[in-house]
């Protein structure tokens, strides 16, 4: 077995589960849950040896070829695909596990866990691909299994309609990719990494821009961040995987493996999006009761943090926090699964409460998430977020201000969900009767906590990933104390804010104490769709009807029919049909033949 | 030349003889049995000889399997010469195999007068066979007309609602499409001088002595709009969603999954190699028509669909543009994903229909308003459709990826402004398809469709109507995820075959 032969077992395994599940396996839960369970074990083990264990390589297979075009089929293995690849393997079989103690009730078992596999095999393209027809392939299955899985409850209309909008919006977002690739083609004549990598490339403000909007789209970042919040509906698990760790992570990734194309002018764009993204979505989830939507909002809030710190420039930064984000987040999304399973599918914050003794494991896990997102000293955010915050000091001091203010809203609203849930009395009747779940609920939670706890001393790592962190950037002297000092004024101006000020009493401070500012919040995170949802009802959709009337009355009515002077064929075919003589046709047409034929063969 | 095995002839014959035994009176219980060779026979051979074409002895631009047989009229250059090379072969596999989905699918369909019914497609069957098999420009067109009229005939019988005006629109229409391009290839054969018919001499005489440029681009202008009516080029259109929105669904499968495959095969396999000078003169127009009125305006108004069948009609309309895009871009890059867009969407709108019809056994409506919740009674029903969706809409690991992809970058180095309207139709057709899939499996019931549960509880798909439909998915993904056993030789006819290959007749 070389390591080829390993990479390419990882990408097809979850295939083959998939397949297996899809074609026998659809009324066996059981059975179908175990084969992608194994499969993700697969996946995890194989990415761990090829990321520690084996060696760096490339290598390809052409797919399709038309002329000078051809498409590949190919892996390239660097150190930020082995990253890449060790965090989807390693949080993809969390997921899994937990997925077993959570969907166990399930009737649609077998769907769900084929759609996981499915994801599994799209992502891991996604990872590999070694050139950018590639990974706009696996790019849009992962917006197939994505689409698949917020639909699992296939009853509910608003998952029905949550499924679509995220498939769409980010066929928006895919429109500006795949025009970028084109460019990208035409302009190199290449759109293989490795031989952009090598360099010779034409350098343009367009095609990167343009390539970004692939990542506005599955990143969630302003103005296609309106899908993440509603792809909520889908089961929690999913919402751990696609939706905060791996999947909505691509787009970053994906800006770190086209690096090489950047021009200033382009970063400079990027990090104002990724800048406004983090602030925006932070200030939306100050005002979210359903504890999934806070997590939402605060994943795309970080995703504009990794977008950011790609945008100042560095590859190694954005990185960093993207591994460190998938631990701590996949941890908040699985811990508020096991806190909704406890409460009997209970989503409303403010209906929790007490839950601190009812749900030990969870609530220290959580805990722990919490403490590492908000950036607690020592946890794995902290280290991550520090380095994107050195890098906008030196950068550009805008960005510095805006993402430190930031900062003080993602304590804020972290520690409100977190005093809201888990400390006070019990706010209703599920909440008081919560209780933890078993070991396949528990045992992620805990592994995703200690690689919350000390998933930023990369310093620590095996040496397999110093390709992306050996870039992050660091301070010393002035620079390091005036960011250590921020990120600690921060962290206890916004948890103490929220400590102090919510009430754990079954019902929202921030409403009742100041209710403009709440409206305010609400109305700022109602815009986009406000805005979307009158272009697509008065705009799009009354086109499409006069465009309708158009073709219907119009063209097919008058204009062709008065064009082709085919009126007269017109009565003849109504008379011929409506005598019931439709062979008449068949009669002439054959008639015709005969005598041309005789015609030409000397008969007449 | 071993005539009695010939497998291209035999892909011709067997379905022309069932349909003969069937109407020299067959009793039905045999008919029936003999239906299922019928179908079976060309899809057969259809896999057989894509499974040896790659090997196969290939004589000039690159044709396989040739045979000629006299018919009497050898002084006028018309034999029937039968063969395939890399660009028909997909074509043949597409309507042997479609033919064969429609075929059970009819079988299954208890459908009236089931005997006259079999008859009529078989004899489609072996016409669309012989169509992509012909070398012969003379039996090209005759075995389309003598797919073309079977159709007319089951619409205006075995029809839905409007089925006598949706007839008669279908038989103006194509007819005047069919005699358009008929004067136009008849116009190519006398001008050029060759006396013959036969493609292979037509495209050695114009290669060293090239038309006229004011001919060529008269007669491109021609076969483009007749070939364009055939396949519903906007304006021209109107016949499509109306005809198939009346048609039986196994007469719809066949049409707009094969047959009105002919104009663009017309086009590419004759117009373009014959006629350079005067594609590139019609290219502009063409595309901007097919751009702006097929794949935006069309896109939009298949959005504001209320009925099933009528919006698949449209879709397919709307994908049509893309194909004349992919013409128009006039590169072996865009050629080639015209084929590979005309397998895929071969495939995905006959399934559309297939299921389109299985769908309304279920509601006893084409109204989605109508419908809804479906997938928790029918879920197999339910991801066969998302996967007709997904495929029509281009998702990777379905053929018509492979289509779309080479034409948008084809398109690129033609016209920047197309390029971004064909990009657009990409959002279009995501937002139809989804929306679709939608109304009529997810979210809870309707009230108008748990009315008709009460009444008629419905089952999920059966088998009989499954195996159609898993031919189809299969095939989409096969192509799907191994393109490249149908481009390597698409790209080969493209390109130019070798003269040295010329095997040793």
């Amino acid at each position: 077995m070389t390591p080829t032969h390993i990479a390419l077992s990882v990408l097809l395994a979850p295939l083959a589960s998939a397949a297996l599940i899809t074609l026998l396996l659809g009324r066996r839960g059981g059975l179908a849950s175990a084969v992608s369970v194994v499969a993700a074990l697969f996946i995890a083990c194989g990415a761990l040896w090829l990321a520690f264990g084996g060696d760096r390589f490339t290598a390809s297979w052409e797919w399709l070829r038309f002329g000078s075009f051809a498409v590949a089929l190919g892996i390239k293995l660097d150190d930020l695909a082995a990253l890449m690849l060790s965090i989807v393997g390693v949080v993809g079989l969390c997921v899994h596990v937990f997925s077993l103690g959570y969907m166990r009730d399930d009737a649609a078992r077998a769907r769900y866990f084929g759609g996981l596999s499915v994801f599994m095999f799209s992502m891991i393209g996604i990872v590999l691909a070694d050139n950018l027809f590639m990974m706009f392939i696996f790019w849009e299955l992962v917006g197939f299994s994505s689409y698949f899985l917020i639909n699992h409850w296939r009853e509910l209309a608003s998952a029905s309609d949550a499924a679509k909008k995220a498939f769409i919006v980010n066929r928006v977002g895919d429109f500006g990719f795949l025009l970028g690739i084109i460019l990208c083609y035409w302009a190199n004549g290449t759109v293989s990494l490795s031989e952009l990598g090598a360099g010779h490339v034409v350098y343009s403000r367009l095609i990167p821009l343009l390539l970004f909007c692939g990542a506005i789209g599955k990143s969630a970042q302003l103005p296609l961040q309106v899908w993440l919040p509603d792809a909520m509906e889908g089961p929690t698990p999913v919402s751990a995987l696609i939706h905060a760790a791996t999947m909505v992570a691509a787009g970053i990734y994906m800006l770190c493996r086209i690096d090489v194309l950047m021009v200033p002018q382009a970063r400079t764009v990027i990090a104002w999006v990724g800048t406004l993204t983090a602030l925006y979505a932070a200030m939306c989830a100050i005002t979210q009761r359903d504890i999934k939507k806070v997590l939402a909002y605060s994943t795309i809030s970080q995703l504009g943090y990794m977008v950011a710190a790609f945008g100042l420039g560095s590859v190694g930064a954005a990185m960093f926090h993207l591994t460190t984000h998938a631990f701590f987040k996949a941890l908040l999304f699985l811990g508020s699964g096991s806190v909704i399973l406890g409460c009997h599918h209970e989503q409303d914050i403010f209906r929790m409460g007490g839950l601190r003794s009812r749900m030990p494991v969870t609530f220290w896990t959580f805990t722990i998430a919490v403490a590492a997102i908000i950036g607690m000293p020592g946890l794995a955010g902290f280290f991550s977020k520090d380095a994107i915050l050195v890098l906008a000091f030196e950068n550009n001091r805008a960005v510095f201000s805006v993402l430190a203010f930031t900062a003080i809203l993602t304590a804020f609203y972290m520690i409100r969900l977190w005093k809201i849930v888990f400390l006070g009395e019990p706010a209703g009747e599920p909440a008081r009767h919560a209780h933890e779940g078993g070991i396949s609920l528990t045992a992620p939670l805990v592994l995703l906590a200690a690689l919350s706890a000390v998933g930023g001393y990369w310093r620590a790592y095996p040496r397999a990933f110093d390709g992306v962190f050996s870039q992050i950037p660091e301070a010393g002297g002035a620079t390091h104390a005036i960011v250590l000092a921020t990120s600690l004024v921060v962290l206890v101006a916004g948890a103490g804010t929220a400590l102090a000020y919510y009430a754990t009493d079954g019902g929202d401070t921030l409403e009742r104490r100041s209710p403009g500012a709440f409206r305010f919040l609400g109305a700022l995170r109602s815009s986009f769709d406000t805005g979307y949802d009158f272009y697509v009802a008065e705009v799009q959709q009354r086109a499409a009807l006069v465009l309708n009337f158009i073709d219907v009355v119009g063209l097919s009515g008058i204009v062709v029919r008065g064009l082709a002077g085919a009126t007269e064929m017109f009565g003849f075919g109504i008379r011929a049909l409506h005598t019931g003589r439709l062979s008449t046709y068949v009669y002439w047409f054959l008639g015709g033949v005969v005598v041309l034929w005789a015609f030409a063969a000397g008969v007449l | 030349m071993n005539v009695p095995l010939d497998p291209l002839l035999i892909s011709v014959a067997a379905p022309l003889a069932v349909a003969v035994a069937i109407a020299l009176g067959l009793p039905k219980r045999w008919a029936v049995k003999l239906a299922y060779a019928g179908f079976a026979v060309p899809a057969l051979v259809a896999i057989d000889v894509w499974w040896r074409f790659a090997s196969a002895a290939k004589e000039v631009h690159g044709y396989a399997f040739l045979t000629n047989y006299s018919t009497g009229l050898d002084r006028l250059g018309i034999g029937l010469k039968l063969g395939l090379n890399g660009i028909s072969l997909p074509l043949f596999v597409l309507a042997g195999l479609v033919g064969f989905a429609a075929g059970l699918y009819a079988i299954q369909s208890k459908a009236e007068r089931m005997k006259t019914y079999l008859l009529l497609l078989l004899v489609m069957q072996a016409g669309l066979m012989g169509t992509f098999a012909s070398v012969n420009v003379f039996f090209f067109y005759f075995f389309h007309e003598l797919a073309l009229i079977p159709t007319f005939i089951m619409v205006g019988i075995w029809g839905g609602r409007d089925r006598s005006y949706a007839a008669m629109m279908m038989t103006v229409y194509l007819t005047l499409g069919a005699m358009l391009s008929l004067v136009g290839l008849i116009a190519i054969y006398v001008k050029t001088g060759a006396t013959s018919f036969d493609l292979m001499i037509l495209r050695d005489a114009l290669a060293s002595r090239p038309l006229g440029e004011v001919t060529q681009t008269h007669i491109f202008g021609l076969l483009l709009f007749g070939f364009g009516i055939l396949v519903s080029l906007w304006p021209f259109h109107s016949w499509a969603p109306l005809g198939y929105g009346a048609a039986p669904s196994s007469a719809a499968m066949l049409h707009a999954g094969v047959l009105k495959k002919f104009g663009l095969y017309g086009l590419l396999q004759i117009a373009l190699p014959l006629l350079p000078f005067g594609a590139a003169q019609w290219s502009h127009s063409l595309a901007v028509v097919a751009g702006v009125g097929n794949v935006l305006a069309i896109g939009l108004v298949t959005m504001a669909q209320r009925d099933l069948k009528q919006m698949v009609g449209y879709s397919s309309v709307m994908h049509m543009g893309y194909a004349f895009l992919g013409i128009a871009a006039g590169s072996v890059l865009g050629a080639g994903g015209v084929v590979m867009l005309m397998v895929a969407h071969g495939f995905s709108v006959a399934l559309l229909f297939l299921l389109s019809t299985t769908i309304y056994h279920r509601t006893h409506t084409f109204e989605m308003d109508q419908m809804g919740g479906l997938a928790q009674k029918a879920p197999v029903l339910a991801g066969l459709f998302v996967a007709a969706t997904f495929a029509s809409i281009g998702l990777p690991g379905f053929a018509n990826f492979w289509g779309e992809l080479p034409i948008f970058f084809a398109l690129w180095n033609f016209s920047h402004g197309l390029t971004l309207v064909a990009l657009t139709g990409t959002v279009v057709s995501a937002v139809y398809g989804l929306r679709a899939a939608a109304r009529v499996f997810f979210g809870p019931e309707s009230e108008a469709f748990a009315r008709v549960a009460a009444v008629d509880p419905p089952a999920d798909i059966a088998w009989s109507e499954r195996l159609p439909a898993f031919v189809l998915v299969a095939a989409l993904l096969f192509i799907g995820f191994w393109p490249k056993s149908f481009s390597d030789g698409i790209n080969r006819a493209l390109m130019g075959e070798p003269a040295a290959v010329v095997a040793s007749r």
